[in-house]
């Protein structure tokens, strides 16, 4: 057995501070200082996704549909998402974070946990080490991060948010209710709207309030798993956040269209977009699947959802695109409008699990081998696209 | 429609119509059998509108006519009722089942038989004739092999073809392949290849006596079998089955020998600790010896040695374990040949002697 290290467990959550829009605005120094809205186009259909703190002053945040962003911040400068830059930025600051530990987990492009524990001797107290990292990813990359220390990541990510933008704030131990009493019962992470409204149905307004009620009596009333998560947030007893790496078990891709479509070719170029998409992402986890699901919303906000599992694992976007057309063709009659369509590999497993290889050469099989190619020059940084997914102008004929 | 007939006579062939019957509503004239009586014989026919099956029993018949009525039902009251003969007789749209000489009165709603689908049917001439026993050892030596991938629609049934004279059967899953020739000596009517789904070709090796001849016709769309008083016919499955011939090996370097049941035993054995996923099991062959192993899990290892024939150079080979003990099962010989030329290359297995038969299968990554 292992001797448990005689340090404290110390944790720090760091989460990039508005970063689409902190990255534009400093690519662009005339948008510093500017409310900067980014998503899709004016006048265009969609959502925010992302912007800068001067346009939240003005009620902007993400998720909103673009149209109401305009009304409430005409000034603003709206910007289309450049996923692909924000990575490379990503990237970069993940890099400087190995300089401090090796333990990080990365949980979304914007938001890491860095465990500190046994690092006092290397980097001095916790707010030392805190204001280092700031200093650092600031010289570095010009960013602003907000850094929230705690004994579990749940207390961690509540800190940093507690201390944004640009903050530093530390949970010392002890301390815990102290801290969670200051927060609103919104604040507090994985609080959902609705639980949120009947907590407010029974007149429970504070993170206070909610301790006065046992664990029995809230897993009665939100049941098993929202009650124990209740029951353990309101006292800072860690809930067990991402404690495993991120699994995901599913890949997917979706688009939603600009105005609905009811044209095969459009939807199926998209679909093929798509299934690149989920193919490269696939492979990039080295994952791999037998099903794949086709999701579908049509123009009266209906959805579903058509999946299918095959004996073989699928190693192609031309098969993910292939099944994918058949599945859409099982929920579409061809001519009503559709408003998102996604496609997806589901039920992921590991990608080097052993293989049963054919017997014949799969037909297929002449396009994994290509597809591992670009996928090899992709990571190379090469640029290549699907002669279909080109919107050019002339068609190939179809036979 | 009146009649009079044996408990145990009908039983059997109402028991076979209900296997072909998928439907399970009793408002579905698809759920019915049909029942028709004349000249002292009654003809039962069922249907799932792919495989149709008609079968004439022996009857005393004092009206003739003829009716449907829903099967699963009529197959249970038939079961129920005791040994003896039994009267049946259609009045106001019912089926009145009586058995003799006892006071039992069921009465079964009954579908005119004219809404009943019509059944597919051949010229006398088409047919061509060979021994129950060949086609009952074509079915069992390649239908396991067929694939349930209904994306690989073409593989859900047993491709059949003649090359010149022979009658040829072949299955595949696209990872093992299942190969049986019966030379028939230019009896076999010249068709072009077909591919038969395996429904079709389970009931008739369930059917069949394995004694005395079948007749069998093959058109585009269907095929026919006429043997013992019954007509079994089926759709064929439309598509292009995979060109086989191209990966059965021409040859193979290396060859070992070893006694059919000892591999099975073992390979049963060492299985029970085989990642149940991947099922794969690693054959170590050294000279005159095969080490099963299991690979190491959460769970556990389990290794076996048996003998065997082997001089070749060893080699390492990982196999989904099905794919071996599949075949394994129906050779038909107490020793059986492996050949093989490298572990990524497809192995064979057949029987030590002369046969007809012969099984690939592609063997797995071994990391």
């Amino acid at each position: 057995m292992k001797n448990k290290p005689e340090f404290s467990t110390r944790i720090l959550h760091v989460d990039l501070d508005a970063f689409y829009a902190a990255v534009e605005q400093h690519k662009n120094p005339d948008l510093q200082g500017k409310p900067v809205v980014i998503g899709a186009s004016p006048g265009k259909r969609g959502v925010v996704s992302a912007c800068s703190y001067e346009a939240r002053k003005y009620g902007v945040h993400s998720a909103m549909p673009i149209s109401i962003a305009r009304r409430l911040c005409p000034e603003a400068v709206f910007l289309p998402v450049r996923m692909r830059l924000y990575q490379a930025v990503s990237a970069e600051i993940m890099e400087i974070f190995t300089a401090f530990t090796p333990d990080i987990c990365q949980i979304s492009i914007d938001e890491a946990f860095l465990d500190m524990t046994g690092t006092d001797r290397l980097f001095g107290s916790i707010e030392e080490t805190g204001m280092l990292i700031k200093k650092t990813v600031k010289e570095k990359t010009g960013l602003t991060i907000s850094i929230g220390a705690a004994e579990s990541r749940f207390l961690a990510k509540l800190a940093s948010d507690f201390g944004k933008p640009d903050g530093l704030h530390v949970v010392e131990k002890g301390s815990e209710l102290d801290f969670l009493d200051q927060l609103e019962l919104k604040d507090i992470w994985g609080l959902g709207k609705k639980t949120l409204e009947r907590l407010n149905d029974l007149n429970i307004t504070t993170v206070k309030g909610l301790r006065d009620f046992s664990e029995n009596s809230l897993k009665t009333i939100f049941g098993q798993s929202a009650g124990g998560f209740l029951f353990r947030a309101c006292r800072g007893i860690d809930i067990g956040m991402y404690n495993t790496p991120a699994k995901s078990n599913s890949i997917s891709n979706e688009t939603t269209f600009q105005q609905d479509i009811n044209d095969r070719d459009v939807l199926e170029r998209v679909l093929l977009e798509l299934s690149h998409h989920v193919m490269f992402r696939t492979l990039k986890e080295n994952k791999k699947s037998k099903s794949i699901a086709v999701k579908l919303r049509f123009s009266d906000f209906s959805s579903t959802t058509a999946q299918k599992t095959l004996s073989h694992y699928i190693h192609s976007a031309e098969e993910i695109y292939s099944i994918s057309i058949e599945l859409l063709n099982s929920r579409w009659n061809g001519s009503s409008s559709i408003r998102l369509i996604g496609t997806g590999l589901l039920a992921l497993e590991d990608g080097d699990k052993p293989e049963q290889p054919e017997l014949f050469e799969n037909e297929f099989e002449r396009k994994i081998k290509v597809e591992k190619a670009v996928f090899r020059l992709k990571t190379q940084g090469e640029k290549i696209t699907k002669a279909s997914l080109l919107n050019n102008k002339i068609k190939p004929k179809k036979e | 429609m009146k009649f009079t007939c044996e408990k145990n006579n009908l039983t059997k062939e109402i028991s076979i119509a209900q296997e072909i019957i998928s439907s399970k509503n009793a408002l579905s004239i698809l759920s019915n059998v049909l029942l028709e009586a004349d000249n002292n014989t009654l003809t039962i026919k069922a249907t799932d509108l792919k495989v149709g099956f008609e079968t004439s029993i022996p009857v005393d018949i004092a009206v003739p006519g003829s009716t449907t009525v829903y099967c699963d039902k009529f197959l249970s009251i038939l079961r129920s009722l005791p040994d003896g003969d039994i009267e049946f007789e259609l009045k106001d749209g019912k089926l009145y089942i009586k058995p003799l000489f006892k006071k039992i009165n069921f009465q079964l709603k009954s579908i005119a038989s004219e809404q009943y689908p019509e059944m597919q049917s051949i010229a006398e001439e088409n047919y061509f004739v060979i021994p129950q026993a060949d086609l009952i050892e074509m079915i069992g030596q390649t239908i396991f092999a067929v694939s349930d991938d209904e994306t690989r629609y073409f593989m859900n049934g047993v491709f059949m073809e003649n090359i010149e004279g022979s009658l040829i059967m072949v299955a595949t899953d696209g990872r093992r392949l299942s190969y049986i020739k019966k030379n028939t000596a230019g009896t076999v009517k010249p068709f072009s290849g077909v591919i038969i789904p395996p429904k079709v070709l389970q009931l008739i090796s369930k059917q069949s006596s394995g004694e005395g001849t079948i007749q069998v016709a093959v058109t585009e769309k269907s095929i026919f079998f006429k043997f013992d008083n019954q007509t079994i016919s089926s759709s064929l499955i439309e598509g292009q089955f995979p060109n086989y011939n191209r990966v059965i090996p021409e040859s193979q370097s290396n060859e070992l020998t070893v006694k059919r049941d000892e591999l099975i035993e073992a390979v049963k054995r060492v299985s029970l600790l085989v990642e149940n996923k991947s099922r794969r099991i690693f054959l170590n062959l050294t000279n005159g010896l095969i080490e099963l192993n299991s690979e190491e899990s959460e769970i556990g290892v389990a290794t076996e040695e048996i003998e065997c024939a082997y001089d070749g150079t060893d080699t390492l080979i990982a196999l989904n374990y099905s794919y071996l003990i599949d075949p394994l099962r129906v050779i038909d010989n107490e020793n059986i040949k492996l050949l093989f030329t490298e572990s990524n290359k497809a192995i064979t297995l057949q029987s030590a002697e002369e046969s007809d038969y012969f099984h690939i299968v592609m063997p797995m990554q071994l990391d």
